[in-house]
């Protein structure tokens, strides 16, 4: 019987990289451990720590598990076994948006928790958390389709420069035109309005829409390598 | 569908600054092909295109009977490929990356990976960046050939490799051709290496395939005439020779479909014929490849 080429190229990428993933859990877990101490200050630098072992992994994990493939030439190795580009393309990215799933996951179920459990933290805070938290994933998606296409650590490192000036700009922007996710920050339970099921359904899509152009652009490509 | 290991017919493909003209190649299952060129030819091109990574724009390429790069994932299970530019994860070790190809090949060859662990010198605990360049070597080509592929396609394997690791390795490839039906294309610049091991030569020249035939033939075929020419002769035109150097009253012509009868006809125009010499590989190649740019630029 024939071996799952995909399944063994997605555990070849997971055994890999394991380790930036435990260690972002591990740094995030530790950003989010300095909320317990209270206080303004451990609360201010817990969540911008939180919120950067995010962008940590979204900018590292794209760069060593897809750009390092070809600036390291093991992507030879890996095209002489029975795997066309196309097939490459679809494992590489189930591998790395599923790596970086587990950190994002964890440290976002963490979050949660914590704004539950803390009476300091308001749970009116979830929503727009939800949103924040998603920013460092769309980034994320849009790094690592940049680098899967582009095949090239300039592009790839381009566009961590613009994901990464982007998400105060964003959120910015947010907050300035929908008054409610600002107003809302302090209350004392979730305020799920019209607006914010908007935002998330918008970023769910431009997660969806970057996959998916990623997918195609890759599956037409005619030289590989 | 087709007998051969390697079909290649009328491939063309375009680049900026770089043509592959209409490729026509053969391999016979069982043989061992050298694919002879210098830097920049089109060797690489033209093995990336029948292992299917870059697609042709025109020409049929089919390999172990898979029509490329359509049926490249059914053509690969049986294809071992290795090139020059090809590396190992440098933060895991030997060991890891046999297993690694042991899940995937049920073809995977234990106790033929461990013969070769011994005869390449190489420790599986090792992590692969601490290996030097030929030991390096060694480990691709032992993931490749503990395979058991039907075809092996390599790349410019012994680039850079000393001559005792060079030695190594073609004395594995030519182990490896006991097996029936095994084929190998093997690109070099290095005439040597092709020399020694290749039944058939193909010389490719500037994304051309400049000629392609038995080794033997070759070698046969290819001489070097030294004559001497005393003032007032004129050197006669003779068909098989591609061309003649002269310098004062020495001459050099080289022949490239030589017959038995040519230095007669040197003699009977008034030279003398000196010495007539075997040619190296080397040696035919280069004449070729100048012979054959002639020709393009006339």
């Amino acid at each position: 019987m024939k071996a799952n080429v995909m399944l063994e190229l997605i555990l070849k990428d997971w055994r890999l990289q394991r380790r930036m993933i435990v260690l972002t859990i591990v740094a995030g877990t530790a950003a989010l451990a300095m909320l317990l101490i209270g206080g303004q200050t451990p609360l201010v630098v817990g969540i911008v720590f939180y919120f950067v072992s995010m962008v940590f992994c979204a900018c590292l994990l794209p760069m060593q598990n897809i750009v390092n493939e070809r600036k390291k030439q093991t992507l030879s190795f890996v095209m002489s076994l029975p795997v066309s580009a196309a097939r490459y393309g679809a494992a590489k990215l189930v591998s790395t948006v599923g790596m970086f799933l587990i950190p994002w996951l964890a440290l976002l179920c963490a979050a949660l928790y914590m704004i539950l459990i803390r009476h300091s933290l308001p749970n009116g805070a979830i929503p727009a958390g939800l949103i924040i938290m998603n920013f460092p994933l769309i980034g994320f998606c849009l790094i690592t389709g940049t680098a899967l296409v582009a095949e090239s650590e300039g592009w790839g490192t381009a566009a961590m420069a613009v994901v990464n000036s982007s998400y105060w700009l964003v959120w910015y922007l947010l907050v300035s035109h929908v008054p409610s996710l600002h107003e809302t920050w302090s209350a004392p339970v979730a305020v799920w309005s019209p607006p914010v099921f908007k935002i998330l359904g918008v970023e769910f899509a431009i997660i969806v829409l970057t996959l998916g152009v990623t997918l195609y652009l890759q599956s037409r490509k005619r030289d590989f390598i | 569908m087709t007998d051969c290991a390697i079909e290649l017919n009328g491939v063309c493909k375009s680049y900026p600054f770089f043509d592959l003209h209409n490729i026509d190649l053969q391999l016979q299952p069982g043989t061992i092909m050298g694919l002879i060129g210098p830097n920049g030819a089109g060797k690489s091109t033209t093995i990336r295109i029948l292992m299917g990574l870059v697609h042709q724009d025109s020409g049929e390429v089919n390999v172990l009977g898979h029509s490329m790069p359509k049926g490249q994932i059914d053509a690969k299970w049986d294809i071992g490929f290795a090139s020059e530019d090809m590396r190992l994860y440098d933060s895991m070790t030997l060991g890891w990356h046999i297993h690694f190809m042991k899940s995937i090949y049920a073809s995977w060859d234990d106790a033929y990976s461990q013969l070769l662990l011994k005869r390449f010198g190489l420790n599986a605990e090792q992590k692969v960046k601490g290996l030097s360049h030929g030991q390096r070597v060694k480990a691709s080509l032992l993931l490749v050939f503990a395979r058991r592929p039907k075809l092996l396609v390599l790349d410019e394997p012994t680039t850079g490799l000393d001559p005792v690791a060079r030695h190594e390795i073609l004395r594995e490839l030519t182990a490896v051709m006991v097996e029936d039906g095994r084929s190998i294309l093997f690109s070099s610049h290095n005439t040597q290496d092709v020399e020694q091991i290749s039944d058939q030569i193909t010389f490719i020249d500037r994304g051309r395939i400049i000629d392609s035939m038995d080794k033997e033939i070759y070698l046969d075929r290819w001489r070097r005439l030294r004559l001497e020419v005393p003032d007032g002769v004129a050197l006669p035109t003779l068909p098989g020779v591609i061309g003649v150097q002269k310098a004062g009253r020495l001459a050099v012509a080289i022949a490239n479909a030589f017959e038995p009868h040519l230095p007669n006809a040197y003699e009977t125009s008034g030279a003398r014929v000196r010495a007539v010499e075997n040619m190296t590989l080397e040696e035919i190649f280069v004449a070729n490849v100048e012979h054959s740019r002639e020709e393009v630029k006339a």
